[in-house]
């Protein structure tokens, strides 16, 4: 299947696990990984899914990398329809009240243009213990496990 | 053919740059040199101890070394163990990436009275650095001077309860000292307006969540920001915390014991009396290296020399700048370096028992975490002759 994927990321820890996930799917599919900030809303529209890591930055807002990508989203207001993605955040959960809200409003950006969310929205804590890839890998593979079926 | 490339300091700044040299450049011979025998710089002992999620490019930082083959050189101090001028005819291009370690004094008479202590030797010392001096009794009522993100760090700290610190990584000395501290006030003082005070709305938030603490502005605290007038009215706790901002200080004496600090204020000046003070104005070179020369060399661009983060730009920016920074500087380098075989590169250090290199700080990093207790995520390790020589290296 072709994948795209794609990273909005302040500190790099998005564009880490963004080429963690590449290299895990690299065996049984065709996996690009893009940077948010190079890519226009209609990228979206050439892989059969499109697979979107984003952190949160400070208050909650989006990092610095997806920005130029959702300002391009909200002045060209794409038709989307048929676009599928699965997005998976970062997130630091001593700031609790905005936890995860970077991934969150990309996603809402997304649907309100048409496109069609698969799976959950996982955020991995920062703060925490687990390892963002050992959360995103079963993610995925059942969200593929999904589409295939 | 690959060119050798020294970067002298392994916190995010020097981290940074390796990692994009050598995704731009997988060939690239990149040496990371650090005065401490552990890496990582100020995001090991800068970064609050309670600000763990901050922590996490750590493990970015370390696939430079396993994945991407950056070397590093710990325990190993430019401009003593080794001149610059070695450095730099062995190298094809270094880079100094050395931060700034020293506290700016506060520049006024009195500044260095005892009882006044930088946030930076506190934090060292907090922090469980191993050049850390002893931590300080601050006593009833100390202020903190400065608006920046480090004095709302040490605000936190200060207010935290014991249970508000588990699952950081502070140490067993440090959360000894905490809780025996017998603080009833913390006075903040400013020069600038509430509205340009430098600390971000989202520290300021946190701060107001903790249980002890009790945000006031003095006076009408004209221009307080949005966030910072939520803090001041949504805490309530036992601590009051008074942020005090358009007042000067302008001098420090010992009075009875305690110290007075002179402040000019917009209705005049006013003295403010302290068990101790805290300043944190900033960061200054430590003068371990000529750094006012260095950067002139830099910024003539002759001299296969250059300079990144807080060591070319005075202590502004956080983690994120040090990344974008160390993109850019990477194109520049990879744009000019002009790779010499005869230039040794690391092959001058092979003699050098006593540097340490990624491994040992993998073995290091396990046996911390290894000790990790219900309360904390790691115990650091904190003596320069442990670091060096951890007695049960074996075992990890």
């Amino acid at each position: 299947m072709k994948i795209a994927i794609f990273y909005g990321t302040e500190t790099g820890n998005a564009e880490m696990l963004a080429d963690d996930i590449a290299t895990e799917l690299e065996d049984q599919h065709e996996a690009t990984v893009a940077n948010l900030a190079d890519t226009a809303p209609d990228d979206l529209k050439a892989a059969e899914l499109n697979v979107i890591v984003c952190s949160s930055y400070d208050d909650g807002d989006f990092p610095a990398s997806a920005k130029p990508f959702v300002e391009k989203v909200q002045a060209e207001k794409p038709d989307l329809a048929g676009v599928r993605f699965a997005i998976f955040g970062l997130g630091d959960s001593e700031y609790a009240d905005t936890y995860g809200f970077g991934s969150m409003k990309v996603a809402e950006l997304l649907v309100a243009h048409g496109a069609e969310a698969l799976g959950e929205r996982p955020v991995h804590d920062a703060a925490g213990d687990d390892l963002p890839e050992d959360l995103a890998q079963p993610w995925l593979e059942e969200i593929i496990a999904g589409l295939d079926a | 053919m690959s060119a050798k490339i020294a970067i002298v300091g392994g916190g995010p700044s020097g981290c940074y740059t390796a990692q994009a040299l050598l995704k731009q450049a997988p060939d690239l011979e990149v040496d990371v040199i650090d005065a401490q025998p552990v890496p990582y710089g100020l995001v090991r002992y800068g970064v609050a101890a309670d600000h763990q999620g901050t922590k996490g490019v750590a493990r970015q930082f370390a696939r430079v070394f396993t994945r991407q083959k950056a070397h590093f050189l710990g325990n190993l101090r430019v401009g003593q163990d080794i001149s610059m001028d070695e450095l730099r005819s062995a190298y094809d291009a270094v880079v100094l990436a050395a931060g700034l370690s020293g506290d700016r004094p506060l520049g006024i008479p009195g500044d260095d009275l005892p009882g006044v202590i930088g946030s930076g030797a506190l934090t060292r010392a907090l922090y469980e650095h191993p050049d850390a001096q002893t931590l300080p009794e601050l006593g009833e009522a100390p202020v903190v001077i400065g608006t920046g993100n480090v004095s709302i760090d040490i605000l936190r700290l200060l207010a935290k309860t014991p249970e508000e610190l588990k699952g950081s990584d502070l140490g067993p000395v440090p959360t000894a000292w905490l809780a025996a501290q017998k603080i009833r006030r913390i006075t903040v003082v400013g020069r600038s307006p509430a509205g340009a005070a430098k600390f971000s709305p989202v520290m300021v938030k946190e701060l107001g969540e903790l249980s002890q603490a009790d945000l006031r502005l003095w006076g009408a605290g004209d221009g307080a920001g949005e966030a910072l007038q939520a803090a001041v009215a949504a805490s309530s706790g036992p601590l009051p915390i008074e942020f005090r901002f358009e007042n000067r200080p302008v001098a420090l004496e010992e009075v009875d014991g305690a110290l007075r600090l002179t402040v000019e204020t917009p209705q005049g000046p006013e003295e403010i009396t302290a068990t101790s003070v805290i300043s944190a104005i900033g960061f200054v070179g430590d003068g371990a290296l000529d750094r006012p020369a260095l950067l002139d060399e830099v910024n003539a661009g002759a001299g296969r020399l250059y300079a990144t983060g807080w060591f070319r730009n005075g202590s502004v920016g956080a983690i994120p700048q040090c990344r974008e920074e160390g993109q850019r500087l990477a194109k520049q380098i990879l744009a000019e370096v002009e790779p010499d075989p005869a230039r040794p590169g690391r092959a001058i250090f092979a003699d050098r028992k006593d540097v340490v290199d990624f491994d040992h700080w993998q073995h290091l990093d396990a046996l911390e975490l290894a000790a990790a207790t219900e309360q904390r995520c790691r115990q650091k390790i904190h003596l320069r002759e442990e670091l060096l020589r951890p007695a049960n290296l074996q075992d990890a």
